[in-house]
């Protein structure tokens, strides 16, 4: 029997939500960095963090999937290249490193209160479900042209 | 031997000799009694002509000595130096250049067969006694690197006393006066009792004997007032030191930028190793950290004035161009240049000649108004454009100004409403508003494209280059009598020296570049401009801008003392009002991915000495 497609993910929480981004485009998992704000840019933009002497543009993940944030929450930023620019996803915490059969993720589904633009996948893993993230269509509209 | 290592050398001087070249022809066409021209001209041809025989390019070495030739009938009187010999020599270096940059690419033409006659004929015009093939050999100058005891004694001068001066003779006078006390002055052209007469044009010329520098004597001169150009045309080191005694070496340009980076990494290295060690009670570490920052900034110091490049070396491409484009616009144009030594950063050097080369087109193309319609309007038949740059504070202004018609606003007005009916259009344009409209992609008000400009690209593309590199551009135009475009540009990219402000808590960088001064924000100096908010220091009324209104800071509320930064580009100022100074600190203006929507005030961001990322403000933006 040939080997079925595997899908690699991070798994991670924002808010009440098990989210997951497929682990190609993951370069890095960071602990919360503080943050220098941008005025004027979109609120879902959390600002400048310093890594190893670089900047990085840090996304907040609550404000684009409009969660609230859990206070028990560390906080926690996965970095991920998107069209070729390098950003930071602020997340409420990493849960996992994946590696599930492709076809246990089914096509994007209906999620109550998430804009399906962004879903890309719905998958269960060990008893737990997840979103995968359209990380593209995610940070799309706010990042620069 | 192998000689393919020594082509990048190769090519590197023998443009600096092409260069200077079309520099010396230019001046020789302009003024055909400056007879050392033609020894230059013949010391360059002669040089590529080695250099080009020694590294077995026969189609180079072979046609720098058919141009050595004519040159050679021509410093000896027996070719007449004509327009047409002018053309051919023009053509001559052109081709030239072709033929270098092709064997520096490992190709090695033969002269193109219709210019080799060209020249051949051309000089076949002197006398019988003239050398006959072989490869002349100037006499007493095997060494191709000129020398100062190659020319007459001391430099040439060359003043231009502002056409509209009063007493123009008085202050020609004056100027040879105030050069006499810095040496010996010999040659005056016109004669010192010619310059009082009313025919005295403001063009002046001698020669000094004297040890002072280029530099020392300009300012001299200029001090009897009135004085627009100081010129030395034989670019030459002090008399008394001969050129080569300082010893240079050629640095790949890369290496320079290399090192710059790694400069601005240690600097931002030894911004935070300062905090740290202030954080310990510890003599020794303080002793060290010290230490470690005054030599890292001497050693930045020292970068940085490795990579500074004369202005000059852009600017030497424009007298060229603008020949050319009045012949091709049948125009008359005099090109003058100022302020050549001022240096800059290479890397700004690099980008700015694209922005100027825009400016000058459009100053040749559209400033300057054809002979008789210059006539008509009372005006010398001769145009002029004069490209000069200053030092200012942390920055360096580039002027391109032409004496020519002056941009016509009630024309700019009628295309934009034109354009954008919808869009409220004032009937009188200020400078600023002039600069707006001109500078938006694809603007022009050209009868027609020509192949010299009107393409409305012009303006829009030098504003976009100054503004990536951090600098501004600014107009000033009055019809009838002429068009002013000032770029200020800072010195260098890499390392900024800034001014860190603090409103609400967040902390943000002002380049010192356009800090004029800093003052206390007083509550009873405020008063209204144009129904903004301005403030009055020293008699001068200056709007204001809240940093922390413009940064929407809702977190703590503002101080009852709160400093004022006095911005200042060229005549504009802005009193931007801060919650707070934290002092001063050179910056690293790091890279990082904009968000859309960035407002434009934000020119980018740098990592300060405690980790922390800060934005970092555009002054030009603010004002």
């Amino acid at each position: 029997m040939p080997d079925s497609p595997t899908l690699h993910a991070v798994i991670f929480r924002i808010g009440a939500l098990v989210c997951a981004a497929p682990a190609g485009i993951v370069r890095e998992i960071l602990p919360r960095l503080p943050a220098t704000r941008i005025p004027g840019v979109a609120e879902a933009i959390e600002g400048l963090v310093n890594v190893r002497g670089s900047l990085l543009t840090v996304l907040d993940g609550h404000v684009l999937l409009q969660q609230a944030r859990r206070e028990e929450d560390e906080g926690a930023i996965v970095v991920v290249d998107v069209a070729g620019r390098r950003y930071g996803l602020g997340v409420g915490g990493v849960i996992d490193f994946l590696e599930v059969p492709a076809a246990s993720v089914a096509a994007q589904a209906d999620l109550p209160g998430i804009d399906p633009r962004l879903v890309k996948a719905v998958g269960v893993h060990e008893g737990r479900h997840f979103i995968l993230l359209d990380i593209d269509a995610l940070v799309a509209p706010i990042i620069g042209s | 031997m192998d000689l393919s290592k020594y082509a990048a050398l190769f090519l590197a001087e023998s443009r600096e000799h092409l260069s200077s070249c079309n520099q010396l022809l230019l001046r020789w066409e302009r003024e055909p009694s400056a007879t050392d021209a033609v020894g230059g001209l013949f010391r360059s041809i002669h040089t590529i002509k080695g250099m080009g025989a020694t590294m077995g390019f026969t189609g180079v070495a072979e046609l720098a000595h058919r141009l050595e030739s004519l040159l050679d009938a021509l410093r000896q009187g027996q070719v007449a130096a004509d327009a047409r010999t002018f053309q051919l020599l023009f053509r001559a270096v052109d081709a030239l250049g072709v033929a270098v940059e092709a064997a520096g690419a490992g190709r090695d033409p033969a002269p193109e067969a219709s210019l080799a006659a060209a020249l051949d004929d051309a000089t076949a015009g002197r006398g019988a006694d003239a050398p006959a093939g072989g490869l002349p050999v100037l006499p007493g100058d095997d060494v191709p690197r000129r020398r100062a005891t190659d020319r007459p004694r001391g430099r040439s001068v060359e003043v231009i006393i502002r056409s509209d001066a009063v007493m123009r003779g008085a202050r020609a006078v004056l100027a040879v006066r105030r050069a006499e006390a810095l040496g010996v002055v010999s040659a005056v052209r016109p004669p010192l009792l010619r310059l009082e007469r009313e025919e005295f044009d403001g063009r002046l010329a001698f020669r000094i004997d004297s040890r002072a520098t280029d530099e020392e004597l300009a300012a001299v001169i200029r001090s009897a007032g009135e004085v627009v150009t100081v010129r030395f045309p034989e670019p030459l080191a002090a008399p008394a030191e001969p050129a080569d005694r300082h010893r240079q070496i050629r640095v790949d340009l890369g290496r320079l930028d290399r090192l710059m980076k790694q400069v601005g990494e240690l600097v931002a290295a030894r911004n935070r190793l300062g905090v740290l060690a202030a954080r310990f009670d510890d003599p020794t570490l303080a002793e060290q950290s010290d230490r470690i920052s005054r030599l890292v900034s001497e050693m930045q110091a020292e970068v940085i004035a490795a990579r500074m490049t004369p202005v000059g070396e852009v600017f030497e491409r424009f007298p060229r161009l603008v020949r050319d484009l009045a012949r091709d616009l049948g125009k008359r144009i005099r090109f003058e240049v100022e302020g050549e030594e001022i240096e800059l950063d290479r890397s700004i050097l690099d980008e700015i000649g694209d922005p100027l080369l825009h400016l000058v087109r459009n100053a040749a193309d559209h400033g300057i108004e054809m002979p008789e319609t210059r006539v008509h309007a009372g005006k010398p038949a001769e145009g002029r454009i004069l490209l000069s740059a200053t030092r200012e504070r942390n920055s360096v202004a580039l002027r391109v100004s032409d004496d020519g018609a002056g941009i016509d606003r009630a024309a700019i007005v009628a295309k934009t409403r034109r354009d954008a009916p919808g869009e409220p259009t004032p009937d009188a344009l200020s400078d600023d508003l002039l600069l707006r409209l001109i500078a938006r992609p694809g603007f022009s008000t050209a009868q027609a494209v020509s192949g010299v400009s009107g393409r409305g690209v012009g303006v829009d593309v030098a504003m976009t280059r100054v503004r990536a590199l951090g600098g501004t551009l600014e107009i000033g135009s009055e019809a009838g009598k002429g068009t002013t475009f000032t770029i200020r540009v800072p010195l260098t990219l890499a390392i900024v020296r800034a001014l860190l402000a603090d409103a609400g808590g967040e902390r943000y960088a002002v380049p010192l570049a356009y800090v004029a001064e800093t003052v206390e924000f007083d509550a009873r100096a405020v008063t209204a401009l144009r129904s903004r908010e301005a403030v009055v220091v020293r008699e001068q009324v200056i709007p204001t801008v809240h940093l922390r209104d413009l940064v929407a800071c809702r977190e703590r509320p503002a101080p009852m003392r709160r400093p004022t930064v006095i911005l200042e580009i060229g005549e504009r100022r802005t009193a931007l009002v801060v919650d707070a100074l934290l002092g001063q600190q050179d910056i690293v203006v790091a890279p990082f991915d904009a968000p859309r929507g960035m407002p434009p005030y934000v020119g980018g961001a740098t990592i300060l000495a405690d980790g922390a990322p800060a934005l970092v403000l555009d002054a030009a933006a603010l004002l």
